[in-house]
């Protein structure tokens, strides 16, 4: 999916972006620093849970967040930085975003085919009867049945699938160089999902387009995503190409996170190990490593040190204990010896789990 | 039967009782004899007089029973015949009176509701659009001014402002002028104080529903893909956040208007409109029976109608309910009279 | 990429720093207190504001013949020195009312030399008795019918919730506008005539409300005891009413203070005495309003500062008390 050519060209580049929000409690650091770059036609996946600060992080890049946040670092979009300045010229021109949910992100009260040929009336000086039949091809790419009769109906009319199709027509009119799709099929059938993520990155590939897609699902980015990144209390805990990442897991967290979640081609009745414990306080979370709490191969330095990242070839992670080393492999041991780990997670030991 | 059907029914109920009641009332209370024959009535020593009392009596059926006398009257209603003024000379039919006062009074309310809506709507927009900042919080707080002050007062205020002091406005209504025109010899001109006077209230009440109305909608998700579409902040509020935020307002439009015909009673009376407020005003000091109940039938009828077709206006607004049957329920904020 | 994402590295550990301090900081001032200070509702500076100027308007109009205020009937007419210009004699020659506001009259004299703020405070004592009858009278009346129809529900209920509806669809003002010109104008028949408009809204709240706290344990529990009925309304049921009701009952109160205007600019306000209504009629003719605005302005700020001080103290006590869809009037 990675267009090789001489030079590709870098769309967005992130340099410690950091989003905080005021509450009353003090200064929430939803994103932490976070570093990435972003080639042309290249897509990258962003996992983690609910509150890991990946929605916000995209969020805040398009300037969606209102103006009750804190930014820091940098966020370059093409060369021009994003920080405290206004994204407005870059709306619905060279940026779109897909929603989570259909539902609540197309207007209940305005016909689809206007809010698809919106941005094309709004930007691309179409006629109303241009952007009409435009938006009625889109219809048609996105697998739309009977697309010149959807043009008129309200988005209560059309079924959860129908609605998503309707947002990537959206996205598709704007035609932008950065595509952000937020959890694009976590409101949808297991059937409808697989079809709408191919047909996102059919159309990325064909339009030469970046995306980036928000996931809290390991398998939504294998084979789709080009690099994937794995965000946990607004700090990113792993981030490696993709096939290198599902090849060898370096933090606990990926590990944990990809065998909490249902796949396809898992044999019948796998067992899925949920993560314990919950997401952190991002106003007052843990002073180290922040899935400490949680993790399995939690040592007493995870709980005062926030760990260094750690590069080797491509594959970024931060932990001081990666999977599969032999650090790792004698923390999880001695844990698995004593019964707990060194916050005080209870955790059997392997032959117990069997 | 259908749900539209059976309200219907229950309207054509209740106006039936509130007919019982203010015939039944009226009857208690006072003498229509009195004030057919005016001091004639009292004088039964006198053989004319006594005449006189008894071929009024049987004209008017006052000598049949309360209940038949309110039959004759509802069946001479229903086909459109509304009695004749009592107490006026020559004694006219009532209709007379209502097909000339009533445009008046719906000229009046027509500028009032125009006014108010044409204010709340920017209004409520910026309020919005700047939730909690300082404009918006200036501006509830004068939306709660405007809706504590009593539309007498609010008569006074402007008519001291505008026509006192600034001169500004005509302080005079005229009745025969035309109506459309932009002079101070045309009555749209005219309405414009009067108007206001009604509408100033009115808007606050609603600008105080649509602005959190508005703040609710202006969260929604639908809102960030508008602005990601680069839609621009004026299109976004109007064309985007305005059109769902409107339903709980149409129910309190038509809510309104029942509130807006209790201050027209006194801006007419101030302004000397000659409309159906202050028909009923004039009537009830007098005693005219036939008019007031006329009135009382038209005004809770009006009121009643409007209610009922609020709910067909959401639909205007809402798809959402126009391709379902059942209109969700909703509940509105209003007390008063 | 190796560059990139060493700059990345030394950037961390500086946030790491100064998020250390941060949350130093947080620590410091317990942020589990702060918060649930900040969440705790308060009833706020305006609150108490408006609860003042009630408090001090209902003290100066009951006890205002205790208090040193000119007499609200008497005509003070001032005079001055002047010049006869037949005889050529200095005379004293009545000024003509209405005098501007002085150190001698506070806020000025009417047409008849009477002072505004000491009649302006006989109108309270008019206008706010208007509204405690009206309140009371709707409250006693609709509580009553409301709290029975939400307690044994059934047949009462359907009956006592057609009333209500019936009452609610007059056009409320001309039903008041009727019952008070049939009538007489006393302060009684004003208070009552506005109390049967006030009667449907309370009602129905007063019924909402029984109806939801009627299933609630502590009443399931005086059921099982054997308590009586009449017991478990009064007892139980009542005071759990009484604060959405008084709220509510608030709202009235402000609602018969204009109406009382409203009756008064229709020439059906009390007979005889001086209510804010009446006072703000007599100075809005159009020659007084131009000569002398204060004569209606006074007596309206009075009226306008209660009105809103009723209404708003009614909405800051529904917010505080998180009492939901209080004012349905309707379906």
């Amino acid at each position: 999916m990675l267009r090789e050519t001489e030079e590709t060209e870098t769309i967005l580049k992130l340099t410690d972006y950091r989003v905080g929000f005021r509450t009353e409690r003090g200064l929430a650091k939803a994103v932490d620093g976070v570093s990435l770059s972003l080639k042309r036609g290249s897509t990258l996946a962003i996992v983690g849970e609910s509150g890991s600060g990946k929605t916000v992080l995209n969020r805040g890049v398009m300037g969606l967040l209102g103006a009750n946040i804190i930014e820091g670092g940098s966020a370059e979009f093409q060369g021009k930085e994003l920080v405290n300045e206004s994204r407005q010229k870059f709306w619905g021109i060279k940026m779109a975003m897909i929603f989570q949910d259909p539902m609540t992100s197309l207007n209940p009260v305005m016909k689809v085919g206007k809010q698809v040929s919106e941005p094309l009336r709004l930007h691309q000086g179409m006629s109303k009867k241009a952007a009409r039949e435009r938006t009625i091809e889109l219809f048609t790419l996105v697998g739309i049945p009977e697309p010149a009769q959807r043009f008129n109906e309200y988005p209560h009319q059309l079924s959860g699938g129908m609605r998503q199709r309707v947002m990537i027509s959206i996205a598709l009119a704007i035609d932008p160089d950065l595509l952000i799709a937020d959890e694009p099929t976590t409101s949808l059938d297991v059937t409808v999902q697989k079809y709408i993520l191919d047909l996102l990155v059919e159309i990325q590939s064909k339009s030469d387009m970046s995306m980036i897609i928000i996931t809290h699902d390991l398998g939504v980015a294998r084979g789709r995503a080009d690099e994937i990144m794995v965000m946990y209390g607004g700090r990113v805990m792993e981030m490696a190409p993709a096939e290198t990442l599902f090849q060898s897991m370096m933090h606990p967290y990926t590990e944990a996170l990809f065998s909490s979640i249902p796949r396809l081609n898992d044999p019948k009745h796998t067992r899925l190990k949920p993560i314990e414990g919950f997401p952190p306080d991002i106003v007052d979370g843990p002073q180290g490593c922040k899935f400490a709490p949680r993790c399995k191969y939690a040592q007493d330095i995870c709980l005062t040190a926030h760990p260094p990242e750690t590069i080797d070839n491509g594959h970024a992670y931060s932990c001081f204990f990666p999977v599969g080393t032999d650090a790792g492999i004698q923390a999880l041991e001695s844990n698995e010896a004593r019964g707990f780990t060194a916050t005080g997670l209870k955790i059997k030991s392997k032959s117990e789990a069997i | 039967m259908p749900k539209a059907v059976k309200r219907f029914i229950g309207l054509l109920g209740l106006l039936t009782i509130v007919s019982m009641v203010t015939f039944g009332a009226m009857n208690f209370l006072g003498d229509p004899l009195f004030n057919i024959l005016g001091p004639v009535a009292a004088d039964v020593d006198n053989p004319e007089s006594l005449a006189a009392i008894e071929e009024a009596k049987a004209q008017y059926h006052l000598d049949k029973s309360l209940p038949e006398r309110w039959a004759r009257w509802a069946w001479d209603f229903i086909r459109g015949d509304f009695g004749v003024q009592f107490s006026s000379s020559g004694q006219p039919p009532v209709s007379d009176l209502i097909k000339e006062r009533l445009p008046r009074t719906l000229e009046l309310m027509a500028v009032a509701q125009l006014i108010a809506v044409s204010l709340a709507i920017p209004w409520s927009v910026l309020a919005a659009s700047r939730a909690n900042r300082r404009t918006d919080k200036i501006s509830t707080i004068t939306a709660f001014a405007f809706v504590s002050i009593p539309s007498f007062a609010m008569a006074v205020i402007l008519f001291y402002f505008f026509s006192v002091q600034l001169d500004f406005l005509p302080d005079t209504y005229t009745a025969n002028d035309p109506f459309w025109g932009f002079s101070h010899d045309h009555r749209l001109i005219q309405l414009i104080l009067p108007g206001f006077t009604l509408g100033l209230g009115s808007a606050a009440a609603y600008q105080r529903l649509l602005r959190t109305d508005m703040i609710t909608t202006l969260q929604q998700d639908f809102i960030l893909m508008a602005k990601s579409k680069g839609v621009s902040k004026r299109r976004v509020l109007y064309s985007h956040a305005l059109r769902p935020s409107l339903f709980s307002l149409i129910t309190l439009l038509a809510i309104n208007i029942g509130f807006m015909i209790g201050g027209s009673l006194v801006v007419e009376q101030f302004f000397r409109i000659p409309g159906i407020g202050s028909a009923v005003v004039e009537a009830t000091l007098r005693e005219d029976f036939p008019v007031v109940l006329a009135v009382v039938m038209i005004v809770s009828a009006g009121f009643m109608v409007f209610n009922y077709l609020a709910d067909y206006l959401y639909t205007l607004v809402d798809p959402r309910v126009r391709h379902e049957d059942s209109s969700k329920p909703r509940k509105i904020t209003s007390m008063g009279m | 990429m190796n560059d990139e994402q060493a700059t990345d590295m030394d950037n961390i550990n500086t946030i790491d720093s100064e998020t250390a301090e941060v949350q130093e900081e947080t620590n410091d001032s317990n942020p589990l207190e702060v918060s649930e200070f900040a969440d705790k509702k308060t009833l706020g500076f305006g609150f108490w504001l408006a609860a003042f100027w009630l408090v001090l308007i209902s003290f100066l109009a009951v006890f205002s013949p205790m208090l040193p205020f000119k007499d609200s009937e008497k005509n003070y007419i001032a005079f001055e020195q002047k010049e006869n210009p037949i005889t050529g004699k200095m005379q004293e020659r009545p000024i003509q009312p209405p005098y501007a506001p002085s150190s001698e009259h506070w806020l000025g004299t009417d047409q008849d030399a009477r002072d505004i703020l000491s009649r302006s405070i006989e109108g309270a004592r008019i206008s706010l008795a208007v509204g405690a009858l009206t309140a009371l009278f709707g409250m006693v009346v609709g509580g009553t019918l409301g709290m029975i129809a939400g307690y044994f529900k059934g047949v009462l209920d359907k009956v006592v919730g057609a009333i209500f509806l019936v009452v609610l669809s007059f056009p409320g003002l001309i039903l008041a506008i009727l019952i008070v010109a049939l009538l007489d104008r006393s302060l009684l028949t004003i208070s009552v005539t506005l109390g049967i408009l006030g009667v449907a809204p309370i009602g129905r709240l007063a019924r909402a409300q029984t109806l939801s706290f009627s299933e609630r344990e502590f009443v399931m529990a005086a059921e099982t005891l054997g308590s009586k009925k009449s017991r478990i309304l009064i007892k139980e049921l009542l005071p759990n009413v009484l604060i959405p009701m008084s709220t509510l009952a608030m709202l009235v109160i402000a609602v018969a203070i204009v109406g009382e205007g409203t009756l008064a600019f229709l020439g059906l306000s009390v007979q005889g005495s001086a209510t804010w209504g009446k006072l703000i009629l007599t100075g809005s003719g159009l020659n007084t309003l131009e000569s002398s605005p204060w004569v209606a302005f006074v007596p309206m700020g009075f009226l306008f500062l209660t009105v809103a001080s009723f209404n708003y103290l009614s909405d800051r006590i529904r917010d505080y008390f998180d009492v939901r869809d209080i004012f349905v009037t309707r379906d």
